[in-house]
């Protein structure tokens, strides 16, 4: 069931349907990938696409690699972000509804950005103000979870109630600025990737390599986050720290990647939940998580670019068209 | 002594369970703690496992006060089952018991040769071994009970403390777990049980503690401790103390 793998100085315990489901999604991805770069008006077959990339030149460069190619990158790096940040929060939460567009994340990304949208600030100060946005309203949720040691239920409720709160703040915000702001706002809160590349990319990329160490860490300690507390303990962990550290990387990331591309709705709530069935562990797995995320992005983003073309469908009414059906499977499949 | 308990006082909220109480459990005996409902001993179990604070006194370990312990070496040389774990959603055996290994591994070192040898040998002492591929939620209440003593073993603590390990379970089951405990005290393990039924705890332990209303009451070998007088104090009932016919020790018949 289990594996042993040796990198350098690591040593890690991998499950074997965990790394055939990676590699099966690995391919797919790739696949994926080369769709999203050749399909669309003009269409570039997939052996122009190659030619394109290793610099012999196609009358296709500026499609391939100005147009497409970084937007379907940022598709990858959004899909694993949010994925790896759901299947960190659920793993904590015990819970699928645990997730940072249920729980108030996305939403205090959204109304910072409101803010600093409907206020005239420049356009680089979106970005951090919805980090921060979303940080600060993380961090609301942990303090009012964490009167009780971060109980489960408690604090998925407790990030409802800031959700909501927070949805209903940003919406006053938007009817009472200048139409033309609202819109841009309106624009913002749904997420999308058109118009975005390598720059949103390399952020992403480097939150991530930055937190590698904290999510080889995480993996390690989501094993005993499925016990109970006193169990936990009496294996010599300290339950509440594991959960606040876990907690603490899913919101960083999930952050992160709302502040960069706006809220991408339901990737973080589906992707860690097919991922945890696919390879059948109690507790979603990061790494099939995060490339289930990037799977579910690149196709959804192709998706809305292809079917009402010219005009794109932004990646996250797509996701949310796709996820909401999917929870709908879940609890009627659940019954069975 | 293992265990030692010195003016350990501890509780719920704004409520005191037990206050001042002093108690020494004997080094590599099976020690069964007896007292009716609430009356503090699963309280005092989760004390001496420092899952719940003491508000003052001291648990010592091998001598050792407990809280200068960092909580991974007090994993490494004592374990304890809660009464009614979690099973967590289609774990399997293996897997499971496994994560006994967790005080002995980090996050860069997750698994060595040891903690396969200590799996493989906690689940054949265990009687589990054949169960190993089997996800523990659709196992039977006495299987399940012996996966968590398996995950406990394969800890390798030395001690073990349980609270209530046999209730919910049928009587062929409990005396499983009850042989299983005693098979772990054989082999040099010290054994720390809270258990209902008063006959079984005289039949199995060396060490007997009777509680009632958060304090000591009697402690000592179930031949000396076990008297009609006794089970009058602690449990309110008449009863006549005979000679158990098949293990001699003292059966308790209430009247």
């Amino acid at each position: 069931m289990t594996a042993v793998l040796r990198i350098g100085g690591l040593t890690l315990v991998v499950r074997r349907r965990a790394v055939v489901v990676s590699l099966v999604l690995l391919v797919l991805l790739a696949v994926a990938l080369v769709l999203a770069v050749s399909l669309g008006k003009p269409y570039v077959a997939p052996g122009d696409v190659l030619k394109s990339l290793s610099g012999t030149g196609t009358p296709y460069d500026v499609v391939v690699q100005r147009l497409r190619l970084p937007r379907a990158v940022l598709a990858v790096a959004v899909g694993v972000l949010f994925g790896v940040a759901g299947a960190l929060i659920q793993g904590v939460a015990r819970n699928p509804l645990a997730s940072p567009d249920i729980i108030g994340i996305t939403q205090g990304a959204g109304l910072a950005a409101t803010i600093a949208l409907t206020s005239g600030a420049a356009a680089a100060v979106i970005a951090p103000s919805a980090l921060a946005g979303g940080l600060l309203a993380a961090a609301m949720v942990l303090a009012l979870g964490a009167r009780h040691g971060l109980a489960a239920k408690r604090f998925v409720l407790a990030g409802v109630a800031v959700a909501i709160a927070l949805r209903a703040l940003t919406e006053i915000v938007m009817l009472t600025a200048e139409p033309i702001d609202g819109q841009r706002a309106h624009i913002w809160l749904v997420g999308t990737l058109a118009g975005r590349g390598w720059t949103e990319t390399l952020w992403l990329t480097g939150t991530l390599v930055a937190l590698l160490p904290v999510l080889f860490w995480a993996g390690w300690a989501l094993r005993t986050s499925a016990l109970d507390d006193d169990t936990a303990r009496g294996l010599g962990t300290r339950p509440v720290a594991r959960r606040i550290g876990l907690a603490a990387a899913g919101v960083l990331l999930a952050a992160m990647v709302t502040a960069q591309v706006g809220a991408v709705d339901f990737v973080a709530l589906v992707a860690p939940q097919v991922a945890r069935r696919l390879v059948r562990t109690e507790r979603p797995p990061l790494v099939a998580a995060g490339l289930t995320g990037a799977l579910l992005v690149v196709l959804a983003d192709l998706v809305g670019r292809l079917v009402f073309a010219p005009t794109q469908l932004p990646a996250g009414v797509v996701t949310a068209a796709i996820g909401g059906p999917y929870l709908l499977f879940l609890l009627v499949r659940r019954k069975r | 002594m293992k265990l030692t308990a010195q003016g350990l006082a501890a509780g719920y909220h704004d409520r005191s369970v037990f206050e001042g109480l002093d108690l020494s459990l004997p080094d590599g005996a099976f020690t069964v703690i007896v007292g009716p409902n609430a009356c503090g001993k699963s309280t005092l179990l989760r004390t001496l496992a420092r899952l719940l604070p003491a508000r003052q006194g001291t648990v010592l370990l091998d001598g050792t006060d407990i809280t200068t312990l960092p909580t991974r070496e007090v994993a490494r040389r004592l374990g304890v089952l809660p009464q009614s774990p979690l099973v967590p959603e289609g774990v399997t055996v293996a897997d499971l018991v496994g994560r006994g290994r967790q005080p002995h591994q980090r996050w860069w070192q997750q698994w060595s040769p040891e903690d396969t040898t200590a799996v493989e040998q906690a689940m054949t002492q265990a009687g589990v071994a054949s169960l190993a591929d089997r996800p523990v939620d659709q196992l039977s209440g006495g299987q399940r009970q012996r996966v968590w003593i398996a995950m406990a073993l394969a800890q390798r603590t030395g001690t073990l403390l349980l609270d209530e390990p046999t209730t919910f379970l049928d009587l062929a089951h409990q005396v499983e777990v009850l042989n299983l405990l005693r098979g772990m005290r054989d082999r040099g393990s010290t054994v720390v049980a809270v258990l209902h039924d008063l006959n079984q705890a005289a039949r199995y332990a060396d060490h007997l503690v009777a509680m009632r209303d958060g304090t000591v009451v009697a402690a000592g070998p179930p031949r000396e401790v076990v008297t009609a007088d006794l089970v009058r104090d602690v449990f309110g009932l008449d009863s006549v103390v005979v000679p158990c016919p098949v293990s001699d020790a003292p059966l308790v018949l209430h009247i």
